[in-house]
Formats: C-alpha cells, structure tokens, sequence
C-alpha cells in the first residue's frame, strides 16, 4: 500500500485544544482573540475539520505553554 | 493613501458620468462609438462611486469603534477565511475554464463573428498563461 506523504485536511491530525482551552476555562471567543484569529476557526480546529498552519500551531503552543507535539498528535497509518 | 483613492474613486465617478451624460446630452443622434462610450462613460463611472463610497462608508461606519474594527481586522486575515477563500477561488477557476471552453463551442457553433469568437480566445489563453506564469513564479519562490 502506497505511504501518505502528506496529510489529509481533517484526517490523522488530532488536537487537544479543547481540552487544554477548557482547563484554563476561557471561551472560544476569548482563545480566538488572544490568537487574533476568527471564532469559527477555534472551533473547526477542536472539531479537527481544518488543520493549522505552522505559525499558527506555534501561536496556540505558546500561549498554552506546550510545544506543538503536546497538542497536535499526527497518527502516521500503519503499513 | 488608502483613504485618498477612495475619494478619488468617487470623484473620478462622478466625473465619468457626468462626461457621459453631457455626451449624450450634446450628441442624442450619436451613432456606433461615440454612443458607445457615453454609455461606458456612466457605466465605469457608476462602478467607481460605488466602490469607492462603499470603502467610504464602511470605514465611517466602524469609526469610534476600535473592537469592530480589530475584529474587521482579524476576519480579512484570518487563516481559515483566506485558505476558504482561496479555494472558492480556485474552484470557480476551474469552473471558469469549463465555462469558457463550452462558451467558445457555442460561439462557433452560432457562427458568431470570427472577431469575437477570436477574442475569446485570446482571453482563454491569457488567463492559462497566467496560470502558468503563477505556477512557475511560485515554483522558484517556495
């Protein structure tokens, strides 16, 4: 079976956003401002239909203090 | 500078319109080009107003309002929004070209103007190479 090289919008890459966001109990909207993104994008970033771009994976990993591999876990398919 | 073409925007619109109404005025008996322009004069001229009074208007809208217009702020530069918007993009390019070809087809097929049909053509063309042109350009870039 051919390797993924890439990864799939919304497929593999998995987050603990919402469970870090809710840990430090702020809201969505208060999480989007803090990142100086729209509302809509933390939510479709918690229900993994969109995956962020590098910079804004470090913006999310900073604020919380964690790296990215703590939040963002791709599962590579098994061959 | 921003705020200046807007002005000028309008301004060079009602300009355009009123050269086209004057047109018109002077020359009702008009034919071919003359007439032509008069109407493109008002035409241009209208899309310019508007645009540019409507960019006016929104900034006076959010004017003492500093968090509307970081949030106007954050929505145009939001990642999502511009990846979303530039998939549309890219999906009505597709389109586009689908559109064109059928367009083309049917010119043919009406036995248009070989002018026209020429002209299209050209334009199909044109926007391909562009295509090209951004794919190579983008190639040494990234």
């Amino acid at each position: 079976m051919e390797r993924k090289l890439y990864i799939e919008e919304g497929s593999d890459l998995e987050n603990r956003l919402e469970q870090l966001r809710r840990e430090r109990g702020i809201t969505q909207d208060e999480l989007a401002a803090a990142l100086a993104v729209s509302r809509q994008t933390i939510g479709s970033l918690e229900n993994g239909r969109y995956n962020p771009s590098i910079l804004l994976a470090f913006k999310i990993a900073r604020y919380f203090g964690k790296t990215i591999e703590e939040i963002f876990v791709y599962e590579e398919d098994a061959e | 500078m921003r705020r200046l073409g807007s002005y000028l925007a309008v301004a060079g619109g009602v300009l355009l319109v009123g050269v086209g109404i004057v047109m018109l005025r002077l020359a009702p008996e008009a034919q071919g080009v003359l007439m032509v322009l008069a109407y493109v004069c008002i035409g241009v001229g209208c899309g310019a107003f508007g645009h540019g009074m409507g960019t006016i208007l929104s900034r006076w809208a959010v004017k003492g309002h500093p968090d509307v217009q970081r949030q106007l702020a954050i929505e145009q530069t939001d990642e999502r929004n511009v990846t979303i918007t530039n998939r549309a993009k890219a999906k009505a390019f597709d389109i586009m070209l689908f559109v064109f070809g059928a367009l083309m087809l049917s010119f043919a097929l009406m036995e248009v103007a070989l002018p026209a049909i020429l002209l299209l053509v050209a334009a199909y063309l044109f926007v391909v190479g562009c295509q090209i042109y951004y794919i190579s350009k983008y190639q040494r870039e990234m």
